[in-house]
């Protein structure tokens, strides 16, 4: 009895797996599922993926749809909560793909949600495009279907010390605060290998716990070291508490570098005048000069269009979630069908330019490695110093 | 006489049921199989320090952690997968034995609080001991090379089996010695210690095996999901959610927490599925109201209306 | 060196102080684990992100308002919901106050997002140096007026008649009934004073720290443990223990590294709970 209730409850919820659907369908559609953290830890970053794949789906379909062999086909995005968690976000993959019948899946958040959901996009054969996993042991399984649009920490961290070294010559120490927590944790190590490599002495590593109030102890102990870097990882609000508390502690240094706070708004307008003179690296920056196919071609027409639709401007976090949106439909229309192996099979030939950058995928799967911009916040407006192709700005130094 | 002919019935059901869906579900229903198994296992294993002790542990997501990664570490160097999952069930149960020494001397809120701390020191440890663990980064496990259904069939397989080895050591535990100190301890634990029963080494194995079935349950989950991380496994609605179950079945009985995760999972997937931005509100108001309306658990109702003519 | 990190965790302590005391306080006298108690810090921190955001308000001008709406808010979860999950076993109580926390944290990320808020008042008040030590004078304005707020507290419930009337539950609730005492209004009277607070511990809060749903899980956690280091039910003891658990963590962070803080309170906790389960301070009965 209790046997049987629990099986006819169980296949009743299996049967109706109705989500929100963002078009409906009508001829060619190109179904696409989107697991996203919306609530839990990590829902700063899933309301940053949906916005960037929302933007390009109503664009595109609002022209038509994007063009597959003969006719258009409509992109309808399927989203689900995993909820921060990756048991969830390997669950939702699945639900997917074999009940929704998606034809890709775009990305969780993070390296690690995206390593153990690609193990179910693998065994499925449908692609997975991760625009928020940079770690490269996600993309070294040598798997076929996931390809991500994050270039590797080191492409972040080896620049920036080579940067900082030619223009500081009196540089000789650094220390690193480092969030203990996935992605903020591997760019604080990533740093400290580049900056031994570029011969820098790190004279302290420390990492804070996911949800610290008060970073006053390492900071004091850091500032005993007199370093002419300070190099701090975390998500917005941790950097916010740590700037203000270097300020309250008159604690400072030449170069004061934070990943990646300072490429959003909210950054700089809750920091004001302390955020002046702060160093970061993206992997997008809206000023970019590349130029490549629609429905954003340029960097310039992707912000406006996003200011105009959001209020407020995008950051990497957005702009790499479009681009393998973007990737995507490129795919599509190489291809000429929505089939997940034509698909698979475009992706990993694809060549083109875009708003983001390059759109070519390495072997592993990887975006490949392009110069990114590295840039100060001076007067409120964030100022690239380089590439050289893009600078803007000479490298302020703090006193 | 009839209520047990119907009890054997229900169970022979539930086993049919379990062996249905492992020959003939698709890979996505073995997954919610899969999950449902291992909320049986933690609920039944919370039920046995929680219900009959009457002990309310909140360690159970520090025990499925520790499992976790105790199963991933020793996977990781070499010991293969069945053997790391046991492995696992022992490392939590001898912490719990040593934990236990401490926190089983206090007894309600007091004892919830101390089981709380002991789930967060594990935690922070995970998350510290970055040598051992990865920390924050999380620990990569084994993938295997098998086809989609073969890999769910083994992980549904292995946490049913675990539930089951959960359901028959709760009826064990009922009818035993064992339970019946666990009882005593729960009505009254001064009386029990009078009576000459060794409450501190009831509450100690109860806890222990309590624990074991959680380590076992996170060892599992650890390599079917192959990726694990501190906040992953450490899961305050791990522990949270095994109450709520067992509450809804009938705490301190053997079917009820079988009962209640059925229940739970059922309801808990559905609301998960259809709603995109109010689930956690929607399923807050389901817990409240199912715990205002029937705080003695569905089996408490059945048995409340027996009394009655 | 020293005398900085004692100084930042006296800081730390006062606010730690202001969030746990309503906590203490509905765990004393109604017997509920209040699993709510960090979301309603967290609805302070709103608010007072509102005041200051559509009014202009600096945060200690916001502080009564704050109080005022996260307590009626309280009154209204009390009457309408806890009231009758009172007396109920501990884990019935445990089940409704989670269920509630999921309704009104899923609330507040639909209605404010879950990106981070701050407050940035146009008037700061800098840092002062004191005998070698920078003492953030903003912090030190949040954590004098949150040590004051608990201090209020603990004045009324020395003062008011009403609020006799909830220490006399807490103390019997049958013989309060007896005496003529509205039971569950005095429990409502109750855990809208603990709402208050919470209220107002966040709005302060808001002054030092970025606001954000996520951080709720935090302030239940600290209010945990203040309430053990400091004993159950006593305001008292929430203000020392609130003072100790930030020179706890203060010197943790500096002799075993920041990550290690949380750590290291945590096994004092259980340290403490298994030799000392009435708190370094706890003396039962009043206040």
């Amino acid at each position: 009895m209790v046997g049987i209730s629990r099986r006819t409850l169980l296949s009743a919820t299996l049967a109706t797996p109705m989500i929100a659907r963002t078009a409906r369908a009508q001829g060619a559609v190109l179904r696409i599922g989107a697991p996203l953290p919306l609530t839990g830890g990590l829902a700063p970053e899933g309301l940053k993926q949906k916005h960037g794949y929302e933007i390009w789906a109503d664009t595109v379909n609002k022209q038509g749809g994007i063009k597959v062999g003969n006719g258009m086909a409509k992109v309808e995005l399927i989203y689900a909560d995993y909820e921060s968690n990756t048991a969830r976000a390997v669950q939702a993959t699945e639900r997917m793909i074999s009940q929704d019948k998606v034809s890709a899946v775009l990305g969780a958040y993070g390296s690690g949600a995206v390593k153990a959901s690609s193990s179910v996009t693998e065994r499925y054969k449908v692609p997975m495009l991760a625009p928020n996993a940079s770690a490269k042991e996600v993309y070294d399984q040598g798997y076929k279907f996931l390809f991500g649009t994050e270039a590797s920490n080191d492409a972040l961290t080896v620049p920036l010390a080579k940067f900082m070294q030619a223009h500081l010559p009196s540089l000789k120490t650094m220390v690193i605060l480092s969030r203990n927590d996935l992605f903020p944790l591997a760019l604080g190590r990533n740093m400290e290998a580049a900056a031994k490599q570029a011969g820098i002495d790190v004279a302290s590593f420390q990492s804070y716990a996911v949800g610290a109030m008060d970073h006053a102890s390492a900071l004091t102990e850091m500032a005993a070291a007199k370093p002419q870097w300070v190099f701090v990882t975390g998500y917005t609000n941790d950097l916010i508490l740590v700037r203000r508390q270097m300020a309250e502690l008159k604690f400072s240094a030449p170069i004061i570098t934070m990943l990646t706070g300072p490429s959003y708004k909210e950054f700089s307008d809750a920091l004001g005048p302390l955020a002046e003179g702060i160093t970061a690296v993206s992997w997008w920056e809206a000023s970019v000069p590349y130029h490549g196919i629609p429905p954003f071609p340029t960097a310039r027409e992707y912000n406006d269009a996003y200011i105009a639709r959001y209020g407020t401007a995008p950051d990497y976090g957005e702009a790499s979630s479009t681009a393998c949106c973007i990737a995507l439909q490129a795919a599509a229309e190489k291809a000429g069908s929505l089939d997940p192996l034509a698909l698979r099979d475009a992706l990993a030939s694809l060549d083109v330019m875009s708003f983001y950058g390059r759109l070519k995928f390495g072997p592993s799967g990887q975006i490949v490695v392009q110069a990114l911009p590295l840039f100060q916040l001076q007067g409120g407006k964030r100022v690239i110093l380089a590439p050289e192709d893009i600078r803007q700005g000479e490298l302020k130094i703090l006193s | 006489m009839t209520a047990r002919l119907f009890r054997g019935l229900a169970w022979a059901a539930t086993l049919g049921a379990t062996a249905a869906l492992f020959f003939l579900g698709d890979a996505y229903a073995l997954r919610i199989g899969m999950t449902l198994a291992m909320f049986i296992a933690l609920a039944s294993g919370w039920n046995i320090i929680g219900g009959m002790a009457g002990y309310p542990s909140f360690a159970t997501a520090g025990f499925f952690g520790l499992g976790a990664y105790a199963g991933a570490l020793t996977q990781l160097r070499g010991v293969p997968m069945p053997l790391a999952w046991i492995v696992a069930a022992g490392v939590a149960a001898i912490v719990a034995l040593a934990v236990g020494w401490i926190v089983l001397r206090l007894r309600g809120h007091y004892f919830a609080i101390a089981s709380l701390a002991v789930m967060m020191v594990l935690r922070e440890l995970a998350t510290n001991w970055t040598m051992l663990t990865g920390g924050g980064m999380g620990l990569n496990l084994p993938v295997l090379q098998l086809g989609i259904i073969a890999q769910a069939r083994l992980f549904f397989a292995a946490q049913a089996g675990l539930a089951i080895i959960a359901v028959i050591i709760s009826a064990l535990v009922a009818s035993s010695g064992l339970g019946f100190a666990l009882r005593c301890i729960r009505q009254n634990e001064t009386a029990a210690g009078m009576l000459g029963l060794d409450a501190r080494r009831a509450k100690s194995i109860a806890f222990a095996i309590s624990a074991a079935l959680a380590g076992a349950a996170g060892a599992i989950y650890a390599s079917a999901i192959s990726y694990i991380d501190p906040t992953d496994v450490f899961d305050l609605l791990n522990t949270v959610q095994p109450i709520i179950m067992a509450m809804l079945g009938g705490v301190g009985t053997v079917a009820g927490p079988v009962i209640g995760a059925a229940l739970f999972v059922v309801l808990e997937q559905s609301i998960w599925t259809n709603f995109l931005s109010v689930h956690a509100a929607l399923l807050g108001a389901l817990v409240v109201a199912l715990a205002l309306f029937l705080p003695q658990g569905m089996l408490g109702q059945l048995h409340r209306r027996k009394v009655k003519p | 060196m020293i005398g900085q990190v004692l100084t930042n965790g006296l800081l730390l302590g006062g606010l730690y102080a202001c969030v746990a005391a309503g906590f203490s306080l509905v765990w004393g006298v109604l017997n509920v684990i209040n699993l709510l108690h960090g979301t309603l810090v967290v609805l302070g921190g709103y608010l007072a992100w509102m005041a200051w955001a559509f009014l202009g308000l600096h945060p200690l001008l916001a502080l009564p308002f704050v109080a005022l709406v996260v307590g009626l808010f309280g009154a209204g979860l009390q009457a309408g919901v806890l009231n009758r999950a009172v007396g109920a076993p501990v884990l019935v109580t445990l089940v409704v106050t989670f269920g509630l926390d999921l309704i009104v944290g899923n609330g507040l990320l639909l209605g404010f997002g879950a990106d981070y808020r701050t407050i940035r008042p146009s008037l700061t008040l800098g840092t002062a140096q004191i005998a070698g030590i920078y003492v953030p004078l903003d912090r030190a304005a949040a954590a004098s007026a949150a040590l004051a707020m608990t201090g209020g507290l603990y004045l009324m419930l020395r003062r008011s008649w009403l609020v006799r009337a909830i220490v006399a539950v807490r103390m019997d609730r049958d013989a309060a009934r007896l005496m003529g005492v509205m039971v569950s209004r005095a429990y409502i009277v109750t855990f809208a004073l603990s709402a208050a607070l919470a209220g107002a511990a966040g709005d302060l809060l808001g002054l030092v720290f970025p606001i954000s749903p996520l951080q709720s899980g935090d302030y239940l956690a600290i209010s945990f443990t203040v309430c053990v280091l400091g004993g159950l039910g006593s305001v008292v003891g929430a203000a020392a223990g609130g003072l100790l658990l930030g020179l706890v963590e203060s010197i943790a962070g500096l002799l075993l590294g920041p990550q290690n803080a949380s750590l290291a309170s945590f096994v004092l906790l259980i340290a403490l709970l298994a030799f000392r389960p009435d708190g370094l301070f706890g003396r039962k009965g009043y206040a």
